[in-house]
């Protein structure tokens, strides 16, 4: 086979619009570029405004992960403000945050992830899905298409209970800076728990047992779509009165190295994204603006690095970091990280909500920032999130969001690949006609959303280099 | 293929024993089935410039839910969302659909479409050596519907995405349309509003809608009106902070200059509303929403670039039915 270009767009099935061109030869992927093809420019949005909009809206970044938004727009908030958090506060922000998670993780391994692996029927949405590797028989495949049926109503329990607490989803209300705008009185924690105990039984009787079925039938897809093994999670689930402390540990894991992640490390790059970088003259950092015709660049995207290296992030960071997934870093083991993290938050849930104390709502908000400049850091459903904020009496002079799929969809810049280029390349193609099939596989196991992703960053490379802002 | 067509191909074949027939038949059929279901609408959804929000409070439709409206009501053809095809033949896929389906099929669109540099900050799909931009899509796609339907704020009047300084140029679905668009505004729309109007698209046909372009069976009365802390507005019992039971217009309520119909609908299986959760109604289905909310927490005379008081006047242009529903109503 000779030198072929090949442009798989649209990939559908995630958030967002994503291309990707692959370079194949002989039967093998030697090159890629993914394209995040929407310009957002929520940083740009978020200028002279009132910081404490932040919450609200910076969760219209994203549809799927949007608690995710305001939940660290609220913890910039609360080391802005210095508010104090009760405990209550933290049980209920972080049933919210789990319910948000169990409704992605479960629409992403159904909705958009089952398609890849077995056949749909065949009416509408599902028409010509053209899957060439198909390989569950027909009971198996029968049993996964009937439980991606009966995951619609476990997403959709999954936002009754984030909705229970915080009044709509997606873009929910009361996860505010100083804590929970809503009263968890005992009737609204029983029929979370009555929620919560189906959607545990429909992971534990489907999603588990589907994964596994789908991980070994399937298994060539644990040395398939492998990255450099570098991982990155910033920690999740805070607690404590002003967000110090972390359920999960976050980690910088290189080498079998473990460290803690130092924000100091973190440097964003625009050489292969539509941005032009220009002085500010009289300025101390740089202005960064839209330049969709810039030569050389393909993508919405820019480039984050940690410690000038690429890095991936994600459940499967997450799971790995803190000891409990103990496997390789491929396209089968993102997606079994992504379900095995799914049951452990159903079980972390039902232990919150049996600790929520019935009583008001647990919100105090202090009137007054005492401070000018806050990173936060924290895990979404996708991995690492970083939002900073910098103000002038109240009013946002710059806001900054770096999201998991930025790191993972980092465009090459003189650091190599991304992750997922990473992933793609060398991926052996045995026949053409296969091509979307394996692509599509390897390209969902991060659970891609680049709604989220492309965004205008206020500044890049800084004198100071305080690349965050 | 006409009846006596169809006839004469079947007795001309009958008796072969190759399945001749049967070959011949199939396609036909098959065409057949796909062109003529009027017990479903034919649906071509495109995502341009947004955050997909509007696709997942889709998915939290209940009664009917998301596989019911696909197996029932809709023949969702084209979806980036939800399709099981990929690449190219999801591209293949939606030609062959707005063809085949010309004239009768509704175009859905998920997203503000950024006009600047001809549209080139939303590519939905590439091919190899041309982009196809959302304002392709929309304008193309948009002459060959039969009814056009903006879902989402967004999609209607720009949104969050036209936010300023709007450096992409966005705008909503009317301004590149030189036809009627069917707005359903909310960020994201209540699966209610979206499932609601593709439900009077099929069964009764084209809704009544409001002076912006709304279905006047959801957005015809304010916030305010039906809010269930109406009651302490009318007596000046205000909320102090958020978390409060009283009214929230103290803490940036916009509730009286916004049509939805929230609080007796609410949301994700009907538990609850923003302002049943104590906060604010931040207005998100407004022509002007966010610059017009904005700032969230303060109370409407005082927002940027407003001029009303509750019950006062107009604060702008397009918005006559949201304003003027004060305390003696």
């Amino acid at each position: 086979m000779s030198k072929q270009k090949i442009m798989f767009s649209p990939v559908t099935r995630l958030s967002g619009l994503l291309s990707v061109e692959v370079i194949v030869e002989q039967g093998r992927v030697v090159e890629a570029n993914a394209s995040g093809t929407m310009f957002r420019g929520y940083e740009w949005i978020m200028r002279n405004r009132h910081v404490t909009d932040a919450v609200y809206l910076t969760q219209r970044v994203c549809g799927i992960c949007s608690l995710a938004h305001g939940a660290m727009a609220s913890y910039l908030l609360d080391e802005l403000y210095a508010n104090e958090l009760s405990e209550n506060a933290q049980f209920l922000r972080n049933v919210m945050y789990g319910a948000d998670f169990l409704q992605n993780h479960i629409r992403h391994f159904y909705l958009f992830s089952l398609p890849d692996f077995v056949r749909m029927p065949d009416y509408p949405p599902y028409h010509g899905q053209n899957l060439t590797d198909a390989r569950l028989g027909p009971i198996d495949n029968q049993r996964l298409v009937d439980n991606y049926f009966e995951a619609i109503k476990a997403a959709q329990r999954s936002h009754e209970i984030l909705a229970l607490f915080g009044g709509k989803a997606p873009h929910q209300h009361s996860f505010v800076h100083g804590g929970v705008a809503v009263a968890p009185t005992a009737d609204k924690i029983n029929r979370a728990l009555a929620l919560l105990d189906s959607i545990h039984e429909f992971v534990k009787t489907c999603l588990i047992p589907d994964t596994e079925l789908i991980a070994r039938v399937y298994d060539d897809y644990f040395k398939i779509g492998l990255t450099f093994g570098r991982l990155l999670s910033f920690g999740l689930f805070k607690f404590g009165p002003h967000n110090e402390q972390l359920l999960w540990r976050g980690g910088v894991l290189n080498d079998g190295r473990l460290t803690a992640p130092r924000l100091d490390l973190i440097k964003e790059d625009v050489t292969s994204s539509w941005y032009a970088v220009q002085a500010v003259p009289g300025a101390d950092d740089w202005g960064v603006e839209p330049a969709p015709q810039k030569p050389g660049a393909y993508t919405w995207i820019k480039s984050v690095r940690y410690a000038g290296q690429h890095y991936e992030t994600g459940p499967l960071a997450r799971m790995i970091i803190n000891g409990f997934y103990n496997g390789g870093t491929s396209t089968m083991d993102r997606i079994y990280a992504r379900s095995l993290e799914t049951m452990l938050i159903t079980e972390l849930m039902r232990e919150w909500l049996l600790k929520l104390q019935p009583g008001p709502a647990p919100l105090k908000q202090n009137p007054e920032p005492v401070k000018s400049e806050v990173v936060v850091t924290t895990d979404a459903m996708r991995g690492a999130l970083l939002h900073s904020a910098r103000i002038v009496d109240e009013q946002v002079e710059r806001y900054n969001i770096i999201t998991p799929t930025v790191w993972n969809f980092s465009p090459k810049d003189q650091h190599g690949r991304g992750p997922v280029e990473s992933a793609l390349v060398g991926t052996s193609i045995p026949k053409l006609d296969m091509l979307s099939t394996i692509l599509g596989r390897i390209v969902r196991s991060y659970d891609p959303c680049i709604s989220c992703a492309t965004h205008v960053m206020d500044a890049e490379g800084n004198k100071q280099d305080k690349i965050v802002f | 293929m006409q009846q006596q067509e169809f006839i004469e191909l079947c007795r001309e074949l009958a008796l072969v024993d190759d399945h001749a027939l049967t070959r011949v038949i199939l396609p036909v059929i098959k065409e057949h089935l796909t062109r003529s279901n009027q017990n479903k609408l034919p649906v071509i959804w495109v995502e341009t410039n947004d955050s997909g929000d509007n696709n997942i409070a889709f998915m939290n439709t209940t009664f009917p839910y998301l596989g019911q409206v696909f197996s029932e009501m809709i023949d969702l053809l084209y979806s980036n969302t939800f399709m099981a095809a990929q690449g190219v033949d999801a591209l293949m896929v939606l030609e062959q659909t707005a063809v085949l389906y010309k004239g009768r099929f509704t175009l859905v669109v998920e997203g503000a479409v950024p006009v600047k540099d001809n549209g080139i900050y939303n590519i939905i799909a590439r091919t190899e050596n041309r982009n196809i931009t959302a304002l392709d899509a929309v304008s193309r796609l948009g002459k060959l519907a039969q009814y056009v339907v903006a879902n989402g704020t967004c999609a209607s009047f720009g949104g969050p995405t036209a936010a300023r300084p709007n450096l992409s140029g966005s705008v909503g679905v009317r301004d590149v349309l030189d036809r009627e668009v069917i707005n359903v505004s909310g960020c994201p729309t209540n699966p209610d509003w979206f499932v609601g109007t593709l439900a009077h698209l099929l069964l009764y046909g084209r809704p009544e809608l409001d002076n912006l372009g709304r279905p006047t069976l959801f957005y015809g009365f304010t916030v305010h009106r039906h809010c269930q802390r109406r009651s302490y507005f009318d007596r000046d019992d205000f909320a102090e902070k958020l978390g409060d039971i009283e009214c929230m217009f103290s803490q940036g309520c916009v509730g009286p200059r916004t049509s939805a119909d929230c609080p007796y609908r609410q949301w994700i299986n009907y538990v609850n509303w923003p302002v049943r959760a104590n906060t604010p109604c931040i207005g998100c289905t407004n022509e002007d929403f966010p610059d017009g909310s904005t700032p969230f927490f303060t109370p409407l005379p005082e927002k940027s670039g407003q001029a009303a008081t509750p019950g006062g006047a107009q604060t702008s242009p397009g918005v006559q039915i949201t304003v003027g529903e004060g305390r003696n109503e």
